[in-house]
């Protein structure tokens, strides 16, 4: 196992909503790590925190209270460094039974610091694609200026024509048709797609040390979801670039990851290596996860049953986490053994075999 | 045989769009979404349509359940001709006729709760007491797998397969037999989609509805519906039993659409389909810039073929023939 | 340093809040700022009704004039002619009540049913007609088309409101036309058709009620401020509420005369009424939308 480049270590990130007068627990001790060179997908409903787990890592979050506590390991240049150090001076936690039950932040104290620190990291070593390209490119400006802006920003091409060739060669990279035309096209010229290709290229001619990408394919149609995927497939061979694959699309995960997280109600219930834990015997597997594979509509699902494994009840709320597991409600592998702790006490994320672990009673004793 | 409970012949719908700002009668756009379009529905059954984002499905939905007008085409629901009922009758017709949107917000009026919410679309075409009432919403309630006291909610407060549950819920108030689905999953996340189609079969064998269920989803059609129908471009390109569709697809489209399944490809493709999907993508457009065939423009068998002229000639432009067994392809080149 | 607490461990299924319970705290304060003002405007007709008022608007008194607040008898002053300013001011808000509630009406009521007409069954001749009414009016300025009417009538604040009421309808339209096509977009009054409801139940309840009274509520609210202002700027013309019929404008305007040799009460008092008025009116809309609206889903 390389060294990991990306470590996050009891994230939690946080939102209040005041007309219930409680925490959204977006992000509940989230831990996690990938390894250089590798990719690390990570699945889970909506709602279950993918998102914000990589806007926290981005420094990217304006709402408040925002990210609250942790760490978040990243090593570049040879350096390790720790995102939020020194952060923790601006908020002061309550806890009650383990859990958070108030925040005080020096919100600008904090932005101020934690944005000395992103500025120089945000885009340059980690840089970040979205799931609305179209959103979240600028509408007044080409394609190609966008690209080479950021070229000119980041990298030793500071001059105008050579940061000019370097988008160009890389909208020829990510397979855009006739990249010169398409240079001096504004997004809205472009198909979603299309549009979704100029949004990889631009995060990528920084040539950052880690791309996370969130949710790239969704929303597009599957033919062009799975051109998409090719590409991704081929720039990590071609590139060996580090990437976060965030995606609730098992198949895409699949496809291109080495490792996986698997998130539920604002934590990961399930790290491993991707064989294992994408594998279809569910022995040695957090229930959410098996029960997840077999609700999908695949063939193996589908063949002779002419029905869908459903996992009964609903995606869990994070206003209202639970005490114990936060599966349980949900859970279909509950044994008498365990029940009393699935019911009261929340299981760590622990190792079950080798690089493998689990949030799960069933695997420990 | 069970009878036929909805038949479309030769549908079409175009849209107009106008070019300039200020060309009242002038100069127009025409978007034909959906190009004349056959086939019939029988009772207690389902038909599945697929196809690319924008290739006209909604369009067909809509326009069966005249919420568009028909620019040509018949449409007959149970018998009769409804392609030119009045705003009245057409009325009447809502209480066989009903849709679930895609959108999981569209039937929910936010500033209502679920139960008002019900208990309008109850009383729309039937007149019923408030006891009756609160008899049918339980009813409801029971089928769609609903807890109770989710009634005294706004929906904004719920999640979306909640959402969804309240919107077949009002749908099937009114006690409508034929239903158009439209991306009835879509919106939903993965664990709760398929709580959602095993709904959908179970209300259809308690209540023996009818679907038209539209979907880019190819497994889930594959899944819920007896028949397949394939389209592209406002036309109907394939069509047969879904088993058959699935495994023996003819038309070079429909390879395609199967084998960009991300799932499929990481597995082991098999000879024909990889040679089809080496086919180059251009641009998917009602501007069509060849006659003929509307899939030439990104058919890898027309270019394997060199371009064959019967395939670009406006006068032969494929129509569905049937190949077998109720299998019907518009193609010259069935593979 | 920002404070977040969760009140209790537990949290119900969905424990919304009541509405003003979980508005923000500015929000009531502009509700109560502005529910403030609407009812000075209350008590003015009331003291007015029953004699109330400390001395007869229209009395005047040319021994005492000009005399500063807080004179014997008259707290805010005498203005020229030796009018207590206190009553004037009072009853100066009569002046624009009515005849602002009847602007505020005629936009109201015709935005509203052009608006439906030109987003609800989209005929485009429709909607192109009530384009060209709308560039029509938005291309004559105001002012002058008040001048006009006066001019070929008389000036009186009711044939004004009439002309403020008439050319704030494109507004009022185009708003709720927008929120129509709003709705439309998301498939949602098309759910209402397929379901079957009946066209009156889909827009006076659906669309109307439901959807769009925060927008009627803040153009009317926006509506009385702007029948104030009109006044004003009318009566420097000399074309507002006419002598001796109080008004703020006429007030506002006859005090500036002397404002300059430092007498500066009698066209003070008018203007700050006028600004106190027109941001109650303003704020009252701004909060009560925000908490009908319900930042909530923010
Ligand atoms: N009111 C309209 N005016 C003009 N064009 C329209 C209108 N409604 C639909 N279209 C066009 O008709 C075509 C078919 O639209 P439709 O909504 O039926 O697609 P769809 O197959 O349901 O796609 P999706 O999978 O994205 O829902 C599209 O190109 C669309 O832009
Ligand atoms: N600005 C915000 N304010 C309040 N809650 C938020 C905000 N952004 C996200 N959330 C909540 O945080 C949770 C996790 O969201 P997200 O990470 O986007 O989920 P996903 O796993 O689908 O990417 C959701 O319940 C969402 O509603
Ligand atoms: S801890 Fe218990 S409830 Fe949670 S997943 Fe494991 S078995 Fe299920
Ligand atoms: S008719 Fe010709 S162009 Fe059309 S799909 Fe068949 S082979 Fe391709
Ligand atoms: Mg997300
Ligand atoms: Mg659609």
């Amino acid at each position: 196992m390389t060294a990991p480049l990306l470590k996050i270590e009891d994230l939690r990130t946080y939102f209040y909503s005041k007309s219930k007068q409680a925490f959204i627990r977006s992000v509940d001790n989230v831990n996690l790590e990938i390894g250089k060179g590798e990719t690390l997908g990570v699945v889970g409903e909506s709602g279950s925190g993918k998102s914000i787990t990589a806007l926290s890592v981005m420094g990217l979050l304006s709402a408040g209270p925002g990210v609250i506590t942790g760490k978040i390991g990243f090593k570049s240049d040879r350096v390790q460094k720790n995102l939020l150090q020194d952060l923790d001076d601006f908020v002061k936690l309550t806890m009650k039974d383990g859990k958070v039950m108030a925040v005080q932040k020096d919100e600008d104290g904090w932005q101020e610091r934690s944005e000395h620190r992103m500025s120089k990291v945000r885009g340059k070593e980690i840089s970040m694609i979205f799931q609305n390209p179209k959103q979240s490119m600028n509408p007044f400006m080409t394609v190609g200026r966008q690209i080479a802006e950021a070229v000119q920003l980041h990298t030793e091409y500071k001059s105008e024509q050579a940061a000019k060739e370097r988008a160009l060669d890389w909208l020829d990279r990510v397979k855009i048709d006739t990249p010169r035309l398409r240079f001096d096209n504004h997004p809205f010229g472009l198909s979603g797609g299309m549009c979704q290709r100029a949004m990889i290229a631009m995060a990528l001619s920084c040539e950052p040390s880690l791309l996370i990408a969130d949710e790239p394919t969704t929303g597009l149609d599957a033919t062009i979801q799975s051109k998409i995927v090719d590409l991704l497939a081929e720039l990590k061979a071609d590139l060996g670039i580090t990437t976060m694959l965030i995606s609730h699309d098992i198949s895409i995960i699949s496809r291109l990851s080495d490792t996986v997280a698997v998130m539920y109600g604002g934590t990961v219930v399930e790290t491993g290596p991707a064989k294992s834990i994408l594998a279809k015997k569910d022995d040695q597997k957090h229930p959410y996860t098996s029960a997840l594979l077999t609700s999908i509509p695949s063939a193996e699902n589908i063949r002779g049953k002419g029905y869908l494994q459903a996992i009964e009840g609903d995606v869990l709320d994070t206003i209202n986490i639970p005490a114990g597991c936060r599966f349980y409600g949900r859970c279909n592998r509950v044994t008498d053994r365990i029940r009393e702790r699935c019911e009261r006490q929340e299981p760590d994320l622990r190792e079950i075999a080798p690089g493998h672990k689990a949030r799960c009673w069933l695997y420990f004793d | 045989m069970s009878k036929t409970i909805l038949e479309v012949i030769d549908l079409k719908k175009h849209f107009f769009q106008r070019k300039g700002l200020f060309s009242l009668g002038g100069q127009q756009r025409s978007i034909p979404a959906v190009d004349g379009v056959s086939f019939y529905l029988k009772e207690n059954e389902t038909v599945g349509l697929v196809g690319e984002s924008g290739c006209g499905k909604t369009t067909i939905g809509r326009t069966i359940l005249r919420l568009e007008k028909p620019t040509s085409g018949r449409i007959i629901f149970d018998g009769t001709d409804i392609t030119a009922l009045d705003t009245d009758e057409l009325r009447k017709l809502r209480g066989k006729m009903q849709m679930i949107f895609q959108d999981l917000d569209a039937a929910l009026n936010p500033r209502m709760r679920i139960r008002e919410i019900l208990n309008e679309a109850i009383t729309v075409h039937h007149k019923l007491t408030g006891a009756e009432v609160d008899k049918r919403i339980a009813e409801l309630l029971e089928q769609v797998n609903l807890k109770k006291s989710k009634l005294s909610n706004f929906p904004h407060e719920l999640s979306g397969g909640e959402k969804r549950r309240v919107g077949v819920a009002r749908v099937l108030s009114v006690g409508a037999q034929f239903l158009v689905a439209d991306e009835p999953t879509s919106a939903l996340d993965v664990s709760i989609q398929a709580q959602v189609v095993n709904l959908l079969r179970d209300l259809q064998k308690q209540l023996g509805l009818s679907f038209l269920f539209i979907s880019h989803d190819l497994r889930v059609v594959e899944l819920v519906s007896h028949k397949v129908a394939v389209m592209y471009l406002g036309k109907i390109v394939e069509m047969g039993m879904s088993g058959r569709i699935a495994n023996k697809a003819s038309h070079p489209y429909t390879h395609i659409l199967w084998s960009s399944l991300v799932e499929k490809q990481s597995r082991e493709v098999g000879k024909k389909a990889k040679s089809v999907q080496a086919g180059k993508w251009g641009v998917f457009d009602f501007e069509r810039p060849l006659e003929g065939c509307r899939f030439a423009p990104r058919c890898p068998v027309y270019e394997a073929k060199g371009g064959p002229d019967i395939c670009t000639n406006a006068a032969s432009e494929p129509v569905l023939r049937e190949i077998e067994g109720g299998h019907q392809v518009a193609c010259h080149f069935p593979l | 340093m920002k404070s977040y607490t969760q009140i209790s461990g537990e949290i119900g299924e969905f424990s919304d809040l009541p509405f003003w319970k979980k508005a923000d705290d500015i929000d009531l304060a502009y509700v109560g700022y502005g529910l403030f003002v609407v009812t000075l405007v209350i008590l003015s007709y009331f003291l007015g009704a029953f004699n109330l008022l400390p001395h007869d608007p229209q009395d005047i008194n040319l021994e005492l004039m000009m005399a500063p607040p807080l004179t014997s008898g008259h707290l805010l002053g005498t203005d020229f002619m030796g009018r207590d300013m206190l009553t004037r001011l009072i009853v100066g808000i009569q002046a624009y009540f009515l005849p602002g509630l009847l602007a505020i009406f005629i936009a109201l009521f015709f935005g509203t049913v052009l608006g439906v007409l030109s987003g609800y069954p989209a005929k485009a001749g429709f909607d192109t007609g009530i384009t060209y009414f709308a560039n029509l009016v938005d291309s004559f300025p105001r002012l002058v088309l008040i001048l006009l009417v006066i001019a070929a009538f008389k000036p009186d604040i009711y044939y004004i409101m009439l002309v403020v009421g008439i050319t704030n309808i494109p507004a009022v339209a185009s708003h709720i036309k927008g929120k129509i096509l709003f709705l439309k977009q998301k498939n949602f009054i098309e759910a209402d058709i397929a379901l079957g409801l009946p066209t009156r139940t889909i827009i006076l309840k659906h669309i109307l009620w439901h959807n769009c009274r925060s927008i009627l509520i803040i153009q009317a609210t926006l509506g009385m401020g702007e029948a104030i202002l009109m006044e004003t700027s009318l009566s420097y013309l000399g074309f507002g509420v006419q002598e001796p019929t109080p008004s703020w404008g006429n007030m506002v305007q006859a005090g500036s005369n002397y404002f300059m040799k430092g007498q500066f009460w009698p066209s003070t008092a008018p203007s700050l009424a006028i600004l106190f008025t027109i941001l109650g009116f303003h704020l009252l809309g701004d909060g009560l939308n925000n908490i009908l609206e319900g930042k909530r889903n923010k």
